[in-house]
């Protein structure tokens, strides 16, 4: 037996099944990522050949390769100022629609999710400061939420490596981190501007009382559901909104395969989603 | 102004529009409440009542609401009884287009549900239902979607039913495909759209990217 290879049609068919469960097209120049990854997972589920292994990945009923294809095919890190042109959209576009919309005095509230690490809640919170005036005259609640508690509490300690924090500016890196052995560390008053909370999104009892948000970061997380917890993901996004509330997703995802809840929203520096109705 | 604290906690449900029964019964009620916000919160705490589904499937027929009906689909395909599938099969029936392409979608994250009642989709009487059920197969998670194209593929007289199944078979057909596919090109040799379709499954098939063992 000799080792599998990936044939041009063999790419072409992996291709348009590939984006259509999963919103992820990889062109010709993806190629040698994209074989490396496929060669990696006929040999691990010992499939003898490209055809075979495809057979598995779009009949097995549970789905289970699809989803180890999908982990190994997306890249799972964070850092801080990732994909930093919706940090742009929110405090450009997004803060001021929202503000222009408020009758009254409650606070703005953003919810993020998957937490993870705490980058991004702390980048959001960095920009708020920095990037956009209006937080002088209004309140602001960050809430973010992961299933992981270990991860929580790593992002309450705010505690990130050198690479983690490769993105931030300079001046930022002075004004909000202390240098530490490992790395660096967030400073206090940012750590406290941020409420890190255990929920599973999958879990209707732990998403209750989470409603009235304005907008809703949830990057990179639901490529890793099946297509009915995405859409009820996007069913639970829906009620945790405001009318006229925001949700960002990662650059790979779209909403609108999904679920047809929400609008798109094109604003100058990314495409966002927003629930429809009227703005309180 | 500044960042300010305030953990959801479960008591700010007393004041919102979830009060009141969450029993069986009273979601079932709450199903036609006129506030969509009450009736999308009742079809999403239904999903875990096997009992739902009839009620379910009867107020997806008049709901006019795009978020509740989303909410009711995906609470069907969460329990995925017996009476949500076969809800699901008269939707495809409907003069709807909206109702029927929800329920392809439904029906698409159900293969072993499905499955069982493939074979009576695919010789349907109505040649539009057949078409449907081969949409359903496009995403269906099953090892026998290729033997199933291949029965439509081998006895469909119509030439739309064999042509989506071909384009299908396109994606999903292995060397076991060739000699329908053969045959089907001979038995609609004056249609040209199968001809360029066949050929083009043919080319997909061929053993050039299978001879890798």
């Amino acid at each position: 037996m000799t080792a599998a290879t990936i044939s041009q049609d063999d790419f072409l068919k992996f291709q348009e099944y590939f984006y259509r469960k999963t919103g992820i097209r990889f062109e010709d120049s993806k190629r040698y990522f994209v074989d490396k990854r496929l060669l990696e997972r006929i040999g691990h589920t010992e499939s003898a050949n490209f055809r075979e292994y495809f057979a598995r990945l779009r009949f097995e009923a549970g789905g289970s390769e699809l989803q180890a294809l999908v982990n190994l095919m997306t890249v799972n890190e964070t850092y801080f100022f990732r994909e930093e042109y919706q940090f742009d959209c929110l405090v450009n576009s997004i803060l001021p629609d929202i503000v222009a919309r408020k009758r009254d005095k409650s606070p703005i509230r953003i919810w993020v999710l998957p937490s993870s690490s705490g980058e991004e809640a702390y980048t959001i919170a960095m920009c708020l400061i920095e990037r956009w005036p209006g937080i002088t005259d209004h309140d602001v609640e960050i809430i973010s939420s992961d299933i992981d508690t270990k991860i929580l509490a790593q992002a309450k300690a705010g505690l990130y490596s050198a690479r983690s924090t490769m993105h931030v500016p300079e001046a930022y890196l002075r004004k909000y981190f202390t240098k530490t052995a490992g790395g660096f560390q967030i400073d206090d008053a940012l750590r406290s501007a941020v409420d890190f909370t255990r929920v599973n999104l999958q879990d209707p009892s732990d998403v209750r009382p989470y409603r009235n948000f304005d907008i809703i970061f949830c990057r990179n997380l639901l490529i890793y559901f099946d297509d009915v917890s995405r859409k009820q993901a996007a069913e639970t996004f829906y009620d945790a909104l405001q009318p006229g509330g925001y949700i960002l997703l990662g650059h790979s995802e779209s909403m609108s395969r999904i679920s047809s809840l929400f609008q798109i929203r094109k604003f100058a520096d990314a495409i966002v989603y927003q629930r429809p109705g009227v703005g309180k | 102004m500044a960042f300010i604290k305030k953990s959801p906690e479960p008591r700010n449900l007393a004041d919102d529009e979830r009060t009141g029964s969450r029993d069986f019964e009273g979601l079932i009620c709450k199903l036609d409440d006129p506030d969509s916000g009450v009736r999308r919160w009742a079809a999403r705490d239904l999903a875990v009542h096997p009992g739902a589904s009839a009620a379910l499937l009867g107020r997806l027929e008049r709901e006019n609401e795009v978020s509740v009906r989303e909410v009711i689909l995906t609470a069907l395909v969460r329990i995925a009884d017996l009476v949500a599938v076969a809800g699901f099969v008269s939707c495809l029936r409907s003069e709807d287009a909206n109702l029927r392409n929800e329920a392809i979608e439904a029906m698409k994250s159900l293969p072993v549900e499905v499955a069982p009642i493939m074979r009576g989709l695919l010789v349907d009487q109505d040649a539009d239902v057949r078409i449907f059920a081969i949409n359903i197969l496009e995403s269906l998670r099953h090892p026998d979607v290729e033997a199933w194209l291949l029965e439509v593929i081998e006895r469909d007289p119509m030439v739309n039913v064999c042509g989506t199944a071909v384009d299908l078979l396109s994606e999903v057909g292995s060397s076991a495909s060739h000699d329908a596919l053969e045959r089907l090109k001979a038995r609609f040799a004056a249609e040209p759209y199968i001809q360029f379709a066949a050929d083009l499954a043919l080319q997909r098939i061929a053993p050039a990217s299978d001879g890798q063992k």
